[in-house]
């Protein structure tokens, strides 16, 4: 459930999700006969559309309700009119048509969206240039207070290298947006958006892919400056002195900020995508926008990637692998697998008259080369079918409503990068190439297998002939395609089988080495989130320690969740007794005692001899908690004269409310518990308004369209004084505004915040 | 959907109506997404788990088939992958055990919280139930024209009312209480688990890097870039295809 982010993520705001598709319907008094089953038809509907979640989502549930919810509620509605009857304002009067009504819950709808997809483009915005502060910041204030420092700091402006082209990407963005003069409340804004980002595009790319490339070099010279204390303690005063508004203590916690904003852009544009609807006239070119951030992101590492490698040229004075790789010629081949040779055949015992060590060896090899690459496929194959599985799970589509934490946010950055382009690009690579050259190769192996095959048949004809003198015409003709082609494949062969080696050879090379770029990939994006969560500092063992901690104390606590919420409800209720129970009561314990006094939960019907039958709630005392067969499911009670069996499972014990009673055998009970709560009910039990620990406010704007309904602006407080309207339906709800004024709003447009909480503009909210 | 903001509002009116809906289709929004994520996760580390395996099988079915033996230098190739594939491969199970501890476990407990919250609601509706009937036959004797034996009926009535009332609301107070807490609570349950999702997978990566970048330093240190790694395997075939021995007659 995506849910915009317009409050900052620190202050946990219980923002509502997207709200039902359907507005809910207006609250109508008196109908005649046939409106009224149309609207109640429709009230289902917007029920239904109400309880479930609107997009199709995976997630996307409906709840079964059986109608005698809608039922009872009416009727409760008109009885519990009382009291509140003077608060309400009275509902307009005119009487609406099922479809006009339907409408009205559409354009509503719509507008929602359209909030939702206005707020997500205003965090684009505002995020951009708070992003772009931040490094001019970093660029300008910072670096300049850090160049006065004596003795000078090494490498220090090789560090700002980059950032003055990135700085200028974001300014000329922003600057675009500003000319145009559109604010992002207007229309045309989205499509202004989405051709400035697309008209910048090859600058963004040529900019960052620039600005990653050399983002090693930076860690690495501030690492340099780590080393000596007294000199970082010095630079970590400057920036907190330069920037004392922000929490930074690092010239890292602002350089890195490129390398999470580029990663970032295909969130927040699909973000906004989500809530726009596809008939909007921008919503192709937001699409086309979304792929170009995607894409951006895919170039700017394989550029990083063939800068690497560019950069590593390693010279080593022993053979490198490449020269290892070449010697594998036909000769060295051909000699190397004469010992091969000679075992295979050993074991299989073939002796063919004609024995041509040299061919044998290289038959064998191509046989084991062609084994190798077939199982090496295969493997290939079946390690790319479960990469496939894995992009296929989108866990980060799934965020619990957490959207205002810091630690789901970050999975979801992470896990988006990993299967949206990092993982892909991967895999493109592993199919061109590996996949693809093994496919190629293996169809090769064909030609030279039916051809040791033919030559092994023309082998068996020539040995007929081959002593004779005097060969007729044929014969000669069978001599000479067998030697031939056994002169072809002793010739060929070995080449085959030592490029087809080297293809191997490489492959694997190639297979190392996309590994590592996957991970080098991965690394980078860690190093955006290294210093926003909690207990990134922790030791790789105190991590788990807490994490799994963490688990414990989670389960305890959802363990006693369970337990007090089963005591509680499933106490019965003390009900107070008739005279004639009383009497029973009396009667019962005078002869039996307190402590056996049970009661009937149910009614019970005698399905046997000496079975009693008891009404509900019938007190009985019990003599043997078994029969005289020794079935202890069948108790013998005594019900104030008349003695039989009764089912145990119908029985539960009685207590006087007055008396403590003594612990269930049923329930086990938590370490430090007593016994259990069960309540002894009275007029003047507790109060049942509890501190409220939440306020209520509205968390979008919203517009009265009539006397019974009252203005809100985003971010207003309010009174709640009913959560539903005169007909029940809790999608409307009656509050007070600021000014006193009271009337009809929609219960999904409030939101709760915790007491004491400030609300911060949008745009605020920085991944740090 | 959320339903907290009604239940706080129910928390300062005296309102009883209603939550049913709001509790079964809030609770159960969150028990599905509760159910999803967990199933996503395992499915997800499933494939992770034979995605490394089928790494292993790689190296070992090479390294296992006699070309090995052919040339020294291919053997020393063959072992650095094979036991590098081997690392990175126990690396990714110890990933998979941390998740399994201390993300897919919790999801998994938070799941079976459902069941008893779901029972507490619906005994909670029955209580309301039963609270509604003999208001309803309050009512009814409470029109009723004030003779003897009606004002001893409707006494009776309010005394077998007035438990039923006590123990409705009783429960509806413990929803109230315990619901926006459980729904709240998921924050901070569920955090350390998002967190152990990065951690864990920024250990693996970074041990991965290490592991072949140590390993294409010693078995690819050609460094080529994909188009000439492409064009040197195109190289390659064309040399094979240019045999006659390929060309099937």
């Amino acid at each position: 459930m995506e849910v915009p982010r317009r409050l900052p993520p620190s202050s946990f705001t219980l923002t509502l999700p997207k709200p039902a598709a359907s507005a809910p319907a207006s609250f109508v008094p008196e109908k005649d006969p046939e409106e009224e089953e149309n609207l109640r038809e429709e009230d289902e509907a917007g029920e239904e559309t109400f309880i479930s979640t609107e997009e199709a989502e995976p997630g996307a549930s409906v709840v079964e309700r059986s109608n005698s919810n809608l039922s009872s509620r009416d009727s409760f509605s008109e009885e519990s009119g009382g009291p509140m009857s003077e608060e309400r304002l009275a509902p307009e009067a005119d009487e609406e048509t099922g479809r006009k009504c339907e409408e009205e819950e559409r354009a509503a709808a719509k507008e929602r969206a359209a909030q939702r997809q206005l707020m997500a483009i205003e965090e684009l915005v505002q995020s951009e240039r708070n992003y772009l502060r931040l490094l001019q910041l970093s660029t300008v204030t910072i670096r300049g207070n850090l160049l006065k420092l004596q003795p000078p700091l090494l490498n220090l402006n090789s560090m700002f290298l980059h950032v003055d082209e990135v700085m200028d990407a974001s300014s000329r963005l922003l600057s675009l947006l500003d000319q145009k003069r559109v604010r992002p409340g207007d229309p045309l804004f989205l499509q202004t958006l989405c051709e400035s980002f697309l008209s910048l595009s090859s600058d963004i790319e040529a900019a960052y892919k620039e600005y990653l490339a050399n983002y090693n070099h930076i860690t690495v010279v501030e690492n340099s400056y780590k080393q000596r204390e007294g000199l970082w303690n010095e630079i970590v005063r400057v920036i907190k002195a330069s920037a004392p508004e922000v929490n930074a203590t690092s010239l890292t916690f602002f350089l890195v900020m490129p390398v999470q904003r580029i990663a970032r852009y295909p969130l927040l544009l699909q973000t906004i995508q989500k809530h726009t609807d596809p008939a909007h006239p921008a919503y192709a070119l937001l699409e086309h926008t979304a792929h170009t951030s995607i894409a951006l992101n895919c170039g700017i590492n394989e550029y990083k990637r063939f800068r690497e490698v560019a950069d590593k040229y390693k010279k080593t004075e022993t053979l490198t692998i490449k020269d290892k790789i070449n010697r594998l010629n036909s000769h060295s081949i051909a000699k190397k697998t004469a010992r091969l040779s000679q075992q295979i055949k050993h074991e299989t015992g073939i002796t063919p008259k004609l024995v041509d060590e040299e061919f044998d060896a290289l038959q064998d090899f191509f046989y084991v080369l062609e084994h190798g690459i077939l199982e090496l496929l295969e493997n290939v194959e079946t390690y790319l079918h479960h990469l496939q599985g894995f992009l296929a799970c989108r866990t980060e589509e799934f965020d619990l409503d957490m959207d205002g934490e810091k630690a789901p946010i970050c999975y979801k950055e992470i896990t988006t990068a990993l299967r949206q382009w990092i993982l892909p690009t991967f895999e493109k690579r592993m199919r061109t190439l590996i996949h693809r050259p093994l496919c190629a190769l293996r169809d090769l192996l064909v030609g030279p297998r039916n051809l040791i095959r033919k030559r092994l048949d023309k082998l068996l004809d020539y040995e007929l002939i081959e002593a004779k003198s005097n060969l007729s015409y044929e014969e000669h003709a069978v001599a000479n395609t067998y030697r031939t082609i056994n002169t072809l494949l002793l010739n060929e062969l070995p080449q085959f089988n030592g490029v087809a080696l080297q293809m191997i050879w490489s492959m694997l090379g190639t297979f190392s080495c996309l590994h590592r770029d996957l991970a080098s990939d991965m690394e980078q994006l860690f190093q955006s989130f290294a210093q926003q969560l909690p207990h990134s500092s922790l030791s790789p063992g105190a991590f788990w320690e807490w994490a799994e901690s963490m688990a414990l104390e989670g389960a305890r606590r959802l363990e006693t969740l369970c337990r007090s919420v089963e005591d509680t409800l499933n106490a019965p209720v003390v009900q107070p007794l008739s005279p004639s129970s009383q009497r029973r009561l009396k009667q019962l314990m005078d002869k039996h005692g307190s402590g056996k006094i049970w009661q009937a939960a149910a009614a019970v019907v005698s399905s046997r001899d000496l079975d009693l039958n008891l009404a509900k709630g019938e007190l009985v005392a019990v003599i043997s908690e078994m029969d005289t067969r020794g079935d202890r499911r069948r108790w013998l009670v005594d019900a104030g004269g008349r003695r039989g069996y009764a089912p145990s499972s119908k029985l539960i014990r009685y207590h006087q409310p007055a008396e403590d009673p003594p612990p269930s055998p049923h329930l086990t009970l938590p370490d430090g518990v007593t016994g259990i709560r069960r309540h002894s009910y009275s007029p003047e039990s507790r109060p049942l308004t509890s501190q409220p620990c939440f306020q209520v406010m509205a968390a979008y704007d919203f517009a009265a369209r009539g006397s019974h309904e009252v203005s809100l602006r985003a971010g207003e407080r309010v009174r709640v004084l009913e959560p539903h309207d005169k007909r029940g339906n809790p999608e409307w709800s009656l509050v007070e505004a600021r000014g006193g004024q009271r009337g009809y709003v929609p219960s999904n447009y409030l939101t709760l915040m915790p007491l004491g909480v400030g609300v911060g503009p949008p745009g605020s909210y920085l991944p740090h | 959907s959320n339903w907290l903001p009604f239940l706080v509002w129910f928390q300062f009116s005296n309102s009883h109506m209603f939550i049913n809906d709001v509790f079964t289709s809030c609770g159960q929004w969150l028990e599905d997404q509760t159910k999803k994520l967990h199933k996503d996760m395992k499915k997800s580390t499933e494939a992770d788990l034979a995605m490394s395996k089928a790494a292993v099988k790689i190296s070992a079915d090479l390294l296992s088939n006699p070309l090995c033996e052919q040339d020294q230098a291919f053997l020393d190739s063959m072992n650095a992958l094979d036991t590098a594939m081997k690392r990175m491969d126990s690396f990714n199970q110890e990933k998979v055990n941390q998740i399994q501890k201390t993300v897919i476990d919790p999801l998994k407990k938070y799941s079976g919280v459902f069941p008893s919250l779901n029972m507490a609601v619906k005994r909670r509706e029955q209580a309301l139930q039963d609270y509604k009937r003999l208001q309803s036959k309050v009512e009814k004797y409470e029109e009723k024209e004030k003779t003897g034996p009606v004002m001893v009926k409707l006494h009776q009535a309010r005394e077998e009312l007035r438990p039923v009332r006590d123990d409705f609301e009783a429960k509806n107070k413990q929803l109230l209480d315990e619901m926006p807490k459980f729904y709240h609570s998921r924050i901070d349950y569920f955090q350390p688990s998002f967190e152990a999702l990065i951690r864990a997978q920024v250990v693996y990566f970074t041990e991965m890097y290490k592991i072949f970048n140590d390993l294409t330093d010693q078995i690819d240190q050609a460094g080529l870039t994909d188009e000439q790694r492409e064009r040197e395997t195109e190289a390659k075939l064309s040399e094979l295809r240019a045999l006659s021995i390929v060309a099937d007659d």
